[in-house]
């Protein structure tokens, strides 16, 4: 029987019965992230009936001292104010699991206290598994979720898995974490998550593109010059972060899926329908369609990598990368990567997409820019009038959300002179109130078995059979290309700006 | 002379007076004055009373509204019985902080009519809009005078709050008139039915509970407690719970009977409280199944509690909209389209 309440009243459903099982419970992510956004997501009434959340970790702890440590977390990172009203009830539904990750033992005393939360409902729930723990734990967790039965809904009820990127280090790690994960749960039933995705800017792209008929018809090579993507952290290593971050680098923490998930939704071709399946068939196509660079040759063309050496960033001094804190000081792992990458559609044929991502850069700003071309001819503007001047649609995922067109217009007096004016949509000025976390959309969309915003087998394999040839030529090939340097607060290497003056453009200024 | 029964200090929270010529020009010296301001509108706001005494409220409700609804708000107050004075326009924005740097402002028009004509009105609406921005108008004066087709063909959302109507039946008769004009495109919401939408939230998410949901052909009577003056809010969330169960009004009266082709008739049981918010709760009950809602005071949730057979649950949900200003903020918010509320009001026509 259907709800009969449920049908006509939300602009969008309702999750059934649900228990949520985080593994690496005690982490950062948890504190920070997740049990925030379900503690938002039940201020807002959209937590399913019965919820409950099993953290799954190590370290020894009561359901008290955990919800008791949840709760300072709340109160210091939850978007909505903290009410202990609603907090009272909501701790009820969090409880503590103390296991080792490879300890079978552990996982049925789990499937034991998942029946107990059933008969305690009357009815089975669905289960969802959040892997937040370390990524080496992910390949155990799921062979001995398998091995406990976990895997397996109760009748008539999902049993589904969110993974936490790193989604694998490379195409062969990503297939065998895949390998591991399909044999446990099925892909329908796999979320792989990346929270660049859950942002309201990012979503908004394909409206932006798809609803709006002033786009579209433009949104192609006629029209388009090339396309920047910007991710910029103003930060370096700070609290510990070296340790992970020199084994990954910038090309594996950031461009592999959140900067190819922002150049997909960019690049794609319309989605037949808004099914998962259907968007994410469009934007694997995108990754497919990459040129690839094969060999330091095309690489060192194509690509730019470096690492920042000591400098200020707003006027704090910041040490080189190989002199931060748990960094190898003979590390060869790039924090800042410049690519120029060409989609070989017809619709981008010969349209560059310029992608920068880096670390001490002056400011934090990740933005798409979609330069358009030039008219073919302005008859009262001579050519240097028209430098710098293109028409640009700007994206701004973070911070700052929002949309900017610069056009060119007449500068009021007797004379043609014509200047660019930028008209400006901020999303916090225009609409009040904040936007969801990104967390707090995914995980909702996770329980109500929407995996639009996830990323598919696919998908992550693609991206990263081309990810590898760039780190091969790096690391494995003779002559490798060299690893440029650029100090601290400045906006990365000369090379990069080389880059795209080898094509007569330039980055854009943020 | 100001109208009756405004106060120089009422006049005073308006804005600075502008001759109605010069509204435009002195909007545009308004936001010269300042460059750090940020003007920002995503619609067109209008309120229409005839009621001084609720300017105050009006514009304390715009302020809270434009903190998170960046809008053209234009308040018009029409005097039936003043003294055919010239109208009056007043200027001002409101503004919020941004980021701690910058400043937001909405715009802010304010007309004082007196006596004043269907056309009037519909001048001071129309005349400034700004343009492009979907019309968004509460309508707090009675549907059956002033709100003619010329003025709702250019509305895309109108607002009411049926538990105001002194006649009832009358403004359901003008309203559904209203909407089946030829040229009126517009979508209706009611702010008494936008009361109930916590508790119709709260029943939708007690109700996927399997349990719950198996027991729902037992249920046969409603219960809902409602505050002085917001029957019909109870009202149309009964009729809604009654219609959503496949219940058919079989009679109306003091207490209305709901017949479902399967399955025992529902009876609509209203009582008034003394005091506490608009809709203090709801119960569904029946054989061997009780599922009550409620909210308790000033509390900004509600606490369903279900009894099955063999079963009970406890759950919270968010009631955190409760004043005319958060309501307004709730429609604001969602997207246009024929609402739920449109269908329902042949049924709440009958009810009345």
């Amino acid at each position: 029987m259907e709800n009969p309440f449920q049908e006509t009243l939300f602009h969008r459903n309702q999750a059934e019965p649900c228990t949520m099982v985080i593994f690496g419970a005690t982490g950062d992510l948890t504190h920070r992230k997740l049990i925030p956004a379900l503690y938002n997501l039940a201020a807002s009434g959209d937590l399913p009936p019965h919820f409950q959340c099993i953290g799954f970790a190590r370290r020894d702890k009561t359901d008290p001292d955990f919800r008791s440590e949840l709760e300072t977390a709340n109160r210091k990172y939850s978007r909505q104010t903290h009410s202990d009203e609603l907090w009272q009830r909501f701790e009820q539904s969090i409880h503590y699991h103390r296991s080792e990750f490879q300890d079978l033992e552990g996982y049925r005393s789990l499937k034991d206290a998942l029946d107990r939360f059933d008969q305690q409902r009357g009815a089975p729930a669905n289960r969802l598994f959040y892997l937040a723990s370390a990524p080496e734990f992910f390949k155990p967790i799921l062979e001995l979720l398998k091995q406990a039965g976990l895997n397996e809904a109760p009748e008539g009820r999902w049993a589904r898995v969110v993974c936490e990127k790193p989604f694998g280090k490379d195409l062969t790690t990503a297939r065998a974490l895949n390998e591991v994960v399909s044999q446990t749960f099925e892909e329908k039933d796999t979320y792989r998550i990346d929270h660049y995705l859950g942002k309201e800017t990012a979503q908004n792209i394909m409206v932006l593109r798809f609803a709006n008929a002033l786009f579209e018809p433009n949104w192609n090579s006629r029209y388009i010059d090339h396309v920047q993507i910007t991710c910029a952290e103003n930060l370096g290593m700070e609290g510990g972060r070296g340790g992970y971050y020199d084994t990954a680098g910038a090309l594996r923490d950031m461009v592999q899926n959140h900067l190819f998930q922002l150049l997909s939704l960019v690049a794609m071709e319309p989605p037949t329908d808004l099914s998962a399946d259907s968007v994410r068939d469009e934007k694997v196509k995108v990754i497919r369609s990459l040129r690839r660079w094969v060999g330091p040759e095309a690489v060192g063309h194509n690509v730019v990598r470096a690492q920042y050496t000591a400098g200020s960033v707003d006027g704090v001094e910041r040490v080189g990368y190989r002199q931060e804190d748990r960094v190898n000081p003979e590390s060869n792992t790039e924090c800042y990567v410049a690519l120029r990458l060409y989609v070989d559609t017809w619709r981008w044929q010969g349209v560059p997409f310029y992608i920068r991502v880096g670390k001490q850069l002056p400011k934090k700003a990740t933005e798409i820019s979609v330069h358009f071309k030039k008219p073919p001819q302005v008859p009262f503007a001579t050519a240097s009038m028209l430098s710098n001047s293109e028409n640009t649609l700007v994206i701004r995922i973070q911070p700052d959300e929002g949309i900017a067109l610069r056009i060119l217009c007449k500068q009021p007096g007797q004379a043609l002179i014509m200047q660019p004016v930028k008209m400006d949509f901020q999303y916090s000025s225009s609409f009040g109130k904040a936007s969801p976390e990104a967390y707090e959309r995914l995980l909702l969309d996770a329980m109500l078995g929407d995996a639009t915003l996830f990323a598919r087998r696919d998908e992550v394999e693609n991206a990263w059979k081309f990810i590898d040839e760039l780190e091969h030529a790096w690391h494995q090939s003779a002559h490798p290309p060299p690893m440029c340097e650029y100090p601290a607060g400045s906006w990365g290497p000369k090379e990069a700006d080389e880059l795209l003056a080898q094509d007569g453009r330039q980055w854009r200024l943020l | 002379m100001p109208p009756p029964q405004l106060t120089d200090i009422d006049l005073s929270r308006l804005g600075m007076e502008v001759p109605l010529p010069r509204i435009d020009h002195a909007l545009k010296e308004l936001w010269e004055q300042d460059r750090a301001k940020t003007r920002a509108s995503l619609v067109n706001f209008a309120i229409y009373t005839e009621d001084p005494c609720s300017l105050a409220r009006n514009m304390e409700m715009l302020e809270s509204i434009t903190a998170e609804h960046a809008c053209r708000a234009i308040l018009i107050l029409n005097l039936p019985d003043g003294n055919a004075n010239a109208p009056r326009a007043y200027i001002n924005a409101l503004c919020r902080p941004y980021q701690g740097q910058q400043v937001v402002c909405s715009e802010q028009l304010c007309f004082i009519l007196e006596k004043g004509t269907a056309l009037q009105v519909q001048n001071m609406v129309f005349a400034h809009l700004d343009a492009d921005l979907p019309l968004v108008l509460w309508w707090q004066g009675s549907l059956t005078q002033h709100f003619d087709e010329r003025l709702h063909s250019r509305v895309q959302t109108l607002i009411v709050d049926s538990s105001r109507w002194t006649d009832p039946a009358a403004e359901l008769d003008a309203l559904s008139e209203a909407l089946e004009s030829r040229t009126s495109h517009f979508d209706v919401r009611d702010l008494s039915w936008t009361r109930s939408h916590f508790l119709r939230l709260a029943l939708a998410g007690c109700f996927q509970d399997a349990q719950a949901l198996a027991q729902l052909p037992q249920i046969d009577r409603i219960e809902i407690s409602h505050a002085k003056g917001q029957r019909s809010a109870g009202l149309l969330l009964g009729a809604w719970v009654a219609g959503r169960m496949q219940g058919e009004l079989q009679s109306a009266g003091e207490e209305p009977v709901f017949a479902r082709p399967d399955g025992p008739s529902i009876t609509l049981h209203l009582q008034e409280s003394p005091d506490g918010p608009a809709l203090s709760s709801l119960t569904l009950s029946g054989m061997n199944v009780q599922i009550h809602v409620s909210r308790d005071g000033e509390s900004r949730f509600v606490h369903v509690c279900a009894h099955c057979t063999s079963h009970e649950h406890e759950e919270v949900f968010p009631a955190d909209v409760e004043s005319d200003a958060e309501l307004i903020g709730e429609q604001l918010s969602r997207a246009g389209g024929r609402t739920l509320y449109a269908s329902m009001i042949p049924v709440l026509r009958r009810l009345v």
